[in-house]
């Protein structure tokens, strides 16, 4: 398969406090692996994974599938020498917000992240998704899935309970992810929103996407 | 060419040395008498000067262990007797992924030692749209 060949680039950035498995937890999604051995990531702040998405008619019917191409960001620890830039969001289309559940601090920070992204994102609601990680320490955990459900709740997003070990829940918050990211792109008619360079479409299917003209509309 | 090696590239090397081993070995306070009084540092782009706020922000970042491995490091002499030195290696905070750096330090000869009026400070992270 050629690098051109997919209907839409989306971009996801995972964030969270230093330690929660964020380079971990996007390893096990692309790779299906658990790396608790890093060797070094320097010079790669993104992994990638092609998926098809199917969305579904309100009939239950199966559309067309679309060829994704997912980039997964990983701010790889780079939060604790500078604080991550509007540039550092900008590009993101969903969000991937990670704490971890033997971790009481990461869990009292998810609001700090939570200001961080509506300063930051493109828009001041975006598509985010809450992941309770290292589900699988059970003798660890610090945090009751009753209060980070009930956070979630109060800002309107999914939760889950994941763990980059074990693999559980994780491809099913990124599918969750990327649902609402599409949702969301159906939903807009001229989708003039959306923030340059977080979708790329290619070919027909999305060609509309690619038109900027919409840009003129801009009251400035 | 195995030459002797330079005046400034000893003092340099002695520095860097210094330097990464208070960072790495201790609370970092001590970091504060390696820099002259008004030194000025620049840390991802935020300015800090004097002495005291240079140690406070360096005491301040948030991990609780850092190790250096210095890659290469090169000194010269500038035209009014200061020594110019680039540091690029990789760090490595906590548990998290290592990562490149960069680091710029200007040595100045002051009451009979050297001390840091200049820092630089930059990761070699590259977010690079795609």
């Amino acid at each position: 398969m050629s690098d051109g060949e997919y209907d839409y680039l989306i971009k996801f950035l995972a964030l969270g406090d230093s330690g929660v498995g964020k380079t971990s937890f996007l390893y096990q999604y692309t790779d299906g692996k658990f790396n608790n051995k890093f060797i070094t990531t320097v010079g790669i702040d993104f992994r990638e994974r092609r998926v098809i998405y199917n969305s579904t008619g309100p009939d239950g019917t199966t559309g067309r599938g679309q060829k994704i191409h997912l980039q997964l960001w990983d701010t790889a620890g780079q939060e604790r020498f500078r604080s991550l830039t509007t540039a550092f969001f900008r590009d993101a289309m969903g969000f991937l917000l990670l704490f971890d559940l033997t971790n009481e601090q990461s869990f009292l920070n998810v609001r700090n992240w939570m200001s961080q992204l509506q300063i930051h994102a493109y828009c001041e609601n975006p598509d985010v998704v809450l992941c309770g990680n290292k589900c699988d320490l059970s003798d660890q955990r610090a945090v009751s899935q009753d209060e980070a459900r009930q956070l979630a709740e109060k800002y309107g997003i999914t939760y889950f309970e994941t763990s980059a070990a074990s693999g559980q829940n994780v491809s099913e918050a990124v599918d969750v992810l990327l649902d609402l990211i599409m949702k969301r792109m159906e939903r807009c008619v001229d989708k003039s929103w959306i923030p340059d360079g977080t979708v790329r479409a290619n070919g027909p299917a999305g060609a509309d996407l690619s038109d900027g003209s919409d840009r003129s509309k801009c009251a400035c | 060419m195995a030459a002797e090696k330079e005046i400034w590239q000893k003092i340099g090397e002695g520095f860097v040395q210094e330097y990464y081993n208070q960072f790495d070995n201790t609370n970092r306070m001590g970091l504060a008498n390696l820099y002259s009084p008004n030194a000025c540092l620049t840390w991802e782009g935020s300015p800090f000067q004097g002495r005291e706020a240079i140690a406070n922000k360096l005491v301040s970042l948030p991990f609780k262990r850092i190790k250096h491995i210095i890659t290469e490091q090169d000194s010269q002499p500038t035209i009014d007797s200061c020594i110019l030195i680039m540091v690029f290696g990789q760090l490595q905070a906590d548990e998290d992924p290592p990562m490149a750096f960069h680091q710029v330090f200007m040595l100045k000869s002051q009451n009979g030692g050297w001390s840091c009026t200049n820092d630089v400070f930059r990761l070699g992270v590259h977010n690079i749209p795609v």
